[in-house]
């Protein structure tokens, strides 16, 4: 098979995009640790296999991102942990870089708070760069489900951003 | 999408997440390079042995067998440490006159590095050179 990226620098594509991948691979795991684990296994898995293929590649690592998370929850809790149980053991460790501007701040602090079926949608759409249809493929959910989970969380990010600016 | 959406989701996109750990970069590397890479590979020269090394680097560059595995080392830094000067003891030499023997020592550190791999190749030269001061006597 020809290879569609032949001239791709896949090390500064990483480089590139490695902050965000992180952040989706956090939505689906228990820890800092396990989300540095999964985005590198993720990314070897699709450099092996997938790098060859035409499109876009960042939904094929997204795609394998979210495959390397769930096998890593499988393996990690034979019991089958439920992804809503995930986001009840998140660390309290920032997500995102310190930012000056308080707005940024107080969005940065609140994301976390989402429930985790909106927020994984946030991310995905935000930082997954993905259209509501590609988000509905990954979760598999309809396109209107993601949407509206999407509408839901932009009000509670509005509900949370406020409460912090009265606090 | 209500233009208050657009404007949250704009913010959001303005949040910068933080980066894989530096473990995660070098497993990376580690997987993404050819087997035959050698990276990381720095060599120190000591003054009795700089010319056999330098031909060991040579021969090791040299030997890569395909151009894209290469790596493409740039000068980052080239140092010259201040001189250490010792004035020693006068000694007497053979046709009677005196002279002040003088050690200077210094070292080079000339350092190239691949952006693509920020591998580092070091030379560490350390120079040694003693010259004799003559000393008139009346």
């Amino acid at each position: 098979m020809p290879d569609a990226h032949a001239d791709q620098d896949w090390r500064a594509w990483f480089a590139e995009h490695g902050a965000r991948l992180r952040l989706i691979a956090r939505q689906w795991t228990r820890s800092e640790a396990d989300a540095d684990d999964v985005v590198q296994e993720a990314f070897v898995r699709f450099w092996k296999h997938q790098r060859h293929l035409p499109g876009d590649p960042n939904a094929l690592v997204v795609t394998s991102i979210r495959r390397a998370a769930l096998d890593l929850l499988r393996r990690t809790d034979r019991r089958g942990v439920r992804e809503q149980a995930v986001a009840a053991e998140t660390e309290t460790v920032a997500w995102f870089e310190p930012e000056a501007d308080p707005r940024l701040q107080a969005l940065a602090q609140s994301l976390p708070l989402l429930p985790a079926e909106q927020r994984e949608v946030v991310v995905l759409k935000v930082w997954g760069a993905l259209t509501f249809e590609q988000i509905g493929e990954q979760l598999q959910l309809s396109p209107n489900t993601a949407a509206s989970r999407w509408r839901y969380a932009m009000e509670a990010l509005r509900k949370l951003i406020t409460a912090r600016a009265h606090d | 999408m209500t233009d208050p959406d657009h404007d949250l989701e704009s913010a959001l996109a303005g949040l910068r997440p933080r980066p894989p750990g530096p473990a995660v970069t070098a497993a990376l590397a580690r997987e993404l390079d050819p087997p035959v890479s050698r990276r990381g590979v720095i060599l120190a020269w000591t003054a009795g042995l700089t010319t056999a090394a330098a031909a060991l680097a040579a021969g090791l560059f040299l030997a890569r067998p395909a151009a894209d595995e290469a790596p493409a080392y740039q000068l980052v830094r080239a140092e010259q440490s201040p001189a250490n000067i010792e004035v020693l003891r006068p000694v007497r030499l053979d046709d009677g006159s005196f002279a002040r023997p003088v050690r200077v020592r210094w070292d080079n550190t000339t350092q190239w590095e691949d952006p693509r791999t920020r591998t580092r190749f070091i030379n560490y030269r350390p120079n040694e050179q003693t010259t004799l001061l003559p000393l008139e006597t009346y």
